[in-house]
């Protein structure tokens, strides 16, 4: 057994011995053990080095509060934990930690220099000292102090392990497993609500953990507490440990986390390390306790001080006493009763020394019966020791002067300052505090969501009190929640009521510039920095924490704020509640990335929404992009064909004879009822009335204010039924779009909308065969040229399935799109593929899709236009219904800023040298002699290689553009000036004779 | 999708099944005529969100104030094609085919409502057996069917399935290795 | 997350479910052609931005996919009632003096 580890003590397996590493050095525990108290076991106290003054630091408490103690924990490959609290870290067998923030080594730091120059670090340091000359911030300081601060080291592989997540929901929510949470759960569950308790720890029982002598009910607490727990299971509560709730949201939405395998040596491979649950509780009762003040003194910081309730955790519920001679130093009764606990396990209790005048006779005489000295009405003033505490520093206090000092030898510290309620959660909420004057604190005041505090969160003290509060507490959010409550009775022995006092940093006989009275430990934040800050100038708390960083650490401030607060009032001369608190905020404790993202990673990182014949295209070697969410075939290369080796091929076999194209992603609504028509007339430009039954129409689409939103062909299947198509990045927008004003605008019209993208598998065959190709399986319709003419659709049957067929073209060839049931859609394209090899049928993506439609000036919403295009700018008032005297967008066409000149207008560009592809959205100049910056005229929106022609083509959008037709610009690229002539949009076959096959 | 299988039967908790494809079409029809085009298509039309009625091997359910989705069998599809258009006239509705659109899992066992909350923000014992709803799963639409207590169908999007699918899978393969640490620990 | 209550399914249901759509009760103008420049300009882009109770629309669009109005307190961020399309709108003191102000 190691030297610190009391025999059967505590809750520990002493039967179960387990080997971990620190630093490189093999230690023992035991199950059950926190990495913390495993090493105060064997003796160890320090642990790390502090984060900007690289002082040496130990462990302060014995949870999640923890400020110093952060350690990096590995587990395997890539599983490496930077500031890892090892007083929440439990081990396991082949655990292997390290301390942080020192080199070479943790007993020799070079960057504890800092700690020599302390002077050039105090608040606000960054803004004063690292002022001149500027140009070194960027280049010297800040990479030095980037370096020289800091704690832990970001790992650098991916994260292997897998992260969960659970949406719960709940009549009540507690959180917290200590004494007032399981007689709320208990109550609460008794009336028929249905209960979660949830606890951050491996084990509930909080409080009762560390106090082992209560006797509740009759029974010694940790039998009660078994007891308890059964009852709790009986109930139905959901009870869950190493769940830290981390989050209190709107509406008791809560976040928690909770830690799956972190604690053990070997896990299922399937078993996530963490799990975010989403819980919605109709009511919440916050049962967090109480969280230990250290006291604030010169060298409070050392290895081997820590918090007397600390300390007591450690005996009691792990069996570790945290020295072998102890000073005690309080401002708190609860210290004294660690002490006694501490003499009475075999320690040695040098002193208690209490910053009051008068602690009670019945805490003096316990003291006197272990025989241990009290210095009552004394401060502590200094410690010694360079990489633990040997010697306390302490002077009695009279009248407000500090007498003679007188030194104390030890191997630990133990200090209180007191208890604040732990209200983090409850000021998530927005929830108000209010200053309590009796017990030195700020309790719960107003209430923002429905939730109830329980126990030491609401000032109370001493076990009976706190069960009976949870009790009652419990009862109170089942009766909220609809249940018939029910409370009970608790009965405590050897309860240790008591109380105490605040303050602010002690008084001392020293100078107080030279004083490192540490108040926030993790952000190094003195005292002194506190005072200078208010004599700067920050008098508002939340400029104070800004500009000391006090409380801005990974602990939130746990511990300092209410430290801090105390100070910092007292040099700007008021009382702490005109002071005030600096706001909580989630996550309650440091929660992973993982977590957050829960499977939103890898293969579930986002949806990848594939077409019936995406399998097809990747059997075929397609390269695919991404078209809003779905991946789409980009192109066919061939052996050893590059991007534009390929197009090119694809783009002439199409003009040549013929090309295949999987268009399924297409957005398409069905549009249904007696008023379709007149619904498609006031939401498109275009006038839809004449058009008969059987044929089709481009149409365009116009926000309210006048500019371009989509565009698709739409077909006529009947009166009172079209076929819609719309872009595949526009396909949900549009239809909601549509549906909102249908709702809202016009609920009298009688016409309904169904998506039905996905209904259909869509194949486009494009060139002078299409025709040839497609005829043999079609039944149902005529196809020729004359029966079925540019612009038609027809429900028919193609290869016998269901069909609806469209001839329509964006590629300005003979065009057919055949749309089928979607489980019939690779059946299709696999039947013409082959019948398309006589025609040396050719697949192509979308790529080749964006060449054909630019060599025939079509636009891509989105690409040629950018929200501020209307049909006129893009040279397509020819779409706009000229009779019609309202649809969507059309008043905005005449506002004034739409029709003054000098509006950005589509044209093309072809560049002097054809070899030249210009950069899409390169800005255009006029004048390439002008001084920089430029005018700029417009820009490039579309811009490709055309095999077809031989050369590049551009559109682009240019101020009056289509004034400037046959006139030269200017487009500036990192290659170099091209000079292009502005043209027509139209680059291939204006006359449209290809359609005419 | 031309056999219903069975996917992890051993690896999960819960059975996950993809389903035959049926005929399903998105109902559409205004308050006047409503109850007599249910019964030109053989269904009773439930007024309530939520609610579903079955007749025949038909089903229906109210996904809104003027919207069902109705399911038949699949050779079924043209009878009711047919007896909505005989209809149209003096019942205008829209009924429109959506057999495709969607991919259906089925999902049962004891831990299938669990295995729904990892993706599904919404409160599952609000909506009972016999009922169901569109939602919302892991970002993405869909209708919920609960068939029983621990039963479900999930209509999803068809390009949307394999990742609701997955996460489902990964989500069920977690339940296993959970209980396999419970009874290792037991 | 919010939970909001569908005044269609009558049912509180997650945010997640929901699109915000924009302030409320700003009708589209039976004739557009009659209106100025301005007016159509004031339809288009002036919106109250208050603080405070907010009328504003929102979509169940992950549920009966029905717009619907609500009143929103944009400081608490509560709901203070949600109702149908076409309903009028609450009277705001007495939605104040049921939910109590801040």
């Amino acid at each position: 057994m190691t030297a610190f580890r009391v025999a059967e003590s505590g809750r520990v397996r002493h039967d179960r011995p387990v080997e971990f590493q620190f630093d490189g050095r093999s230690y023992q525990g035991l199950e059950g053990d926190t990495l913390a108290s495993a090493l105060l076991a064997n003796g160890v106290h320090l642990l790390g080095r502090s984060f900007k003054y690289h002082r040496p630091r130990g462990i302060l408490t014995a949870g999640s509060e923890e400020p110093n103690a952060l350690v990096g924990t590995r587990r395997g490959p890539g599983r490496y934990e930077p500031n890892t609290r090892a007083t929440v870290q439990e081990i396991w067998d082949g655990l292997q930690a390290e301390s942080q923030n020192r080199y070479p080594k943790l007993s020799f730091d070079l960057g504890a220099i800092n700690d020599r120059l302390y002077m050039l670090f105090s608040a606000g340091f960054y803004y004063k000292t690292f002022m001149w000359p500027r140009s070194f911030w960027e280049r010297v300081y800040e990479p030095l102090i980037r370096r020289a601060a800091g704690l832990g080291k970001a790992p650098q592989e991916p994260d292997p392990d897998h992260y969960a997540e659970r949406h719960l929901h709940t009549d009540i929510l507690v959180v917290g497993g200590g004494p007032a949470g399981l007689s709320a759960a208990r109550s609460a569950a008794k009336s028929g609500a249905r209960v979660v308790l949830v606890d951050e720890s491996a084990e509930m029982g909080g409080h009762l953990l560390s106090e082992p002598g209560l006797v509740i009910d009759g029974q010694p607490a940790w039998d009660w507490l078994a007891g308890m727990l059964e009852e709790l299971r009986e109930l139905g509560v959901r009870v869950m440990s190493r769940t830290t709730a981390i989050g209190y949201y709107h509406q008791n939405f809560l976040a928690l986390c909770e830690r799956l395998s972190d604690h053990l040596k070997e896990a299922p491979a399937d078993l996530p390390r963490e799990r975010l649950w989403q819980v919605r509780a109709g009511q919440v009762v916050l049962a967090q306790g109480a969280l230990e003040k250290p006291l604030v003194f010169d060298g409070n910081d050392r290895p081997g001080v820590m918090l007397a309730g600390a300390a007591q955790t450690y005996l009691h519920r792990y069996g570790v006493r945290a020295g072998d001679r102890h000073v005690v130093a309080t401002s708190h009764d609860s210290a004294w009763h660690a002490a006694f606990d501490l003499s009475d396990a075999g320690s040695r209790v040098e002193a208690i020394v209490d910053t009051r005048a008068n602690p009670s006779d019945a805490l003096r005489e316990a003291a006197r019966d272990r025989g241990i000295r009290v210095l009552s009405g004394h401060t502590v003033t200094g410690t010694s020791g360079r990489l633990r505490v040997n010697a306390v520093r302490v002077n009695p206090v009279h009248d407000g002067s500090v007498g003679p000092a007188e030194t104390l030898g030890c191997d630990s510290l133990l200090m209180s300052g007191g208890w604040t309620p732990s209200l983090h959660l409850f000021s998530h909420t927005k929830g108000t505090l209010r200053w309590d004057d009796e017990s030195d604190a700020f309790l719960p005041d107003q209430q923002a969501e429905a939730c109830h505090i329980a126990g030491a969160g609401r000032g109370l003290w001493g076990v009976e009190a706190v069960l009976q509060d949870g009790d009652l507490r419990g009862a109170e959010a089942a009766e909220a929640a609809g249940h018939k409550p029910e409370s009970g009775a608790f009965q405590v022995e050897n309860d240790r009521t008591g109380s105490g006092e605040t303050h602010r940093e002690l008084p001392s006989d020293r100078k107080p510039g030279r004083a490192r009275a540490f108040v926030d430990y993790q952000n190094d934040v003195t005292a002194k920095d506190i005072r200078l800050a208010v004599r700067e100038g920050m008098k508002s708390i939340e400029h104070v924490k800004r500009y000391t960083t006090n409380g801005m650490a990974t602990d939130q401030g746990k511990l300092s704020n209410m430290n801090g607060l105390m100070i910092a009032a007292d040099a700007v001369g008021k009382a702490p509640p005109q002071v005030g608190l600096t706001t909580f905020r989630p996550p309650y404790t440091p929660t992973t990335f993982g977590a957050f993202a829960g499977y939103h990673r890898g293969d579930h990182f986002e949806v990848v929404r594939k077409t019936p014949i995406d399998s097809w295209a990747e059997e075929n070697g397609a390269v695919f992009e991404p078209v809003s969410q779905w991946r789409r075939a980009w192109y066919f290369p061939r052996q050893g064909e590059d991007m534009e080796a390929a197009v090119a091929r694809e783009c002439l076999a199409t003009r040549k004879s013929l090309g295949i194209f999987d268009a399924s992603t297409l957005g398409k609504i069905e549009i249904a009822g007696p008023d379709a028509v007149e619904f498609m007339n006031r939401m498109y430009t275009n006038p839809w009335t004449k058009l008969a039954p059987g044929r089709c129409r481009y149409g365009l689409l116009l926000g309210e204010d006048g500019f371009i939103r989509d565009d698709g062909v739409i077909g006529r299947l009947s009166d009172d039924l079209f076929h819609v198509t719309t872009t595949t990045g526009g396909a949900a927008r549009v239809l909601t779009m549509m549906e909102d004003y249908l709702q809202t605008e016009w609920p009298d019209l009688n016409v309904w909308l169904t998506s039905t993208t996905e209904q259909w598998a869509t194949i486009a065959l494009n060139g002078p065969n299409a025709r040839r190709v497609l005829e043999p399986f079609v039944e149902g319709q005529d196809l020729s040229p004359e029966a079925f003419v540019h612009m038609s659709v027809a429900e028919c049957r193609v290869a016998g399935f269901p069909a609806r067929l469209f001839r329509l073209s964006f590629t300005g060839e003979l065009s057919f799109e055949i749309n089928v049931p979607a489980r019939y859609g690779r059946a299709l394209w696999e039947k013409l593929y082959e019948a398309g090899q006589q025609y040396d049928v050719c697949p192509y993506g979308t790529e080749t899709m964006h060449v054909l439609r630019a060599e025939k000036g079509f636009i891509i919403v989105g690409q040629d236009t950018d929200g501020t295009v209307t049909p006129d700018d893009a040279g397509m008032s020819w779409a706009v219904g000229k009779k019609k005297t309202d649809f969507v967008g059309m008043r905005s066409l005449s506002r004034p800023d739409l029709v003054a000149p000098g509006r950005k207008q589509l044209v093309g560009l072809l560049t002097e040298d054809g070899s030249v592809r210009l950069d899409e959205g390169a800005q255009v100049v006029a004048d390439p002699n002008q001084s920089v910056p430029m005018a700029m005229i417009g820009h490039v929106s579309s811009s490709y290689h055309s095999a077809t022609l031989g050369r590049s083509i551009a559109l682009a959008l240019l101020k009056d553009g289509r004034n400037l037709k046959g006139q030269e610009v200017y487009v500036p690229l990192p290659s170099g000036l091209h000079k292009a002539r502005v043209t027509d949009t139209v680059f291939y076959d204006p006359e449209g004779e290809r359609l005419k096959v | 999708m031309s056999k219903a299988s069975k996917i992890n039967p051993v690896r999960g908790p819960v059975q996950l099944e993809v389903m035959e494809p049926v005929a399903r079409f998105s109902l559409r029809v205004g308050k006047q005529g409503r109850q007599q085009l249910g019964q030109a298509l053989g269904l009773e039309l439930p007024e309530r969100i939520g609610m579903r009625s079955s007749q025949g091997g038909r089903e229906a359910l109210c996904l809104g104030p003027d919207e069902w989705v109705v399911l038949a069998p699949e050779a079924e599809r043209e009878t009711l094609f047919t007896a909505a258009l005989e209809a149209y006239a003096e019942v205008p509705h829209s009924l429109a085919e959506i057999s495709d659109r969607e991919i259906t899992l089925r999902l049962e066992g004891e831990r299938a409502t669990d295995l729904l909350t990892i993706a599904c923000p919404r409160n599952l014992e609000l909506m009972p057996p016999g009922s169901g709803r569109r939602t919302v799963m892991g970002g993405i639409q869909v209708v919920l069917w609960r068939d029983g207590q621990d039963a479900y169908r999930l209509d999803v999007w068809r390009s949307f399935f394999d990742y609701i699918h997955s996460l489902l899978e990964t989500g069920n393969r977690e339940f296993a290795a959970e209980a396999q640490l419970e009874s290792q620990s037991a | 997350m919010l939970l909001i209550h569908c005044p269609y399914c009558d049912e509180d249901l997650p945010e997640l479910e929901f699109t915000y759509a924009g302030e409320a009760h700003i009708d589209r103008p039976a004739d557009p052609a009659s209106l100025d420049d301005e007016a159509w300009r004031n339809y288009l882009f002036i919106r109250s931005n208050v603080k405070g109770p907010h009328y504003e629309r929102w979509r169940h669009n992950h549920g009966c996919a029905r717009f619907f109005n609500a009143v929103r307190d944009t400081v608490s961020d509560r709901f203070l009632t949600t109702y149908r399309v076409g309903e009028p709108r609450p009277d705001l003191e007495s939605l104040i003096g049921k939910e109590g102000r801040e």
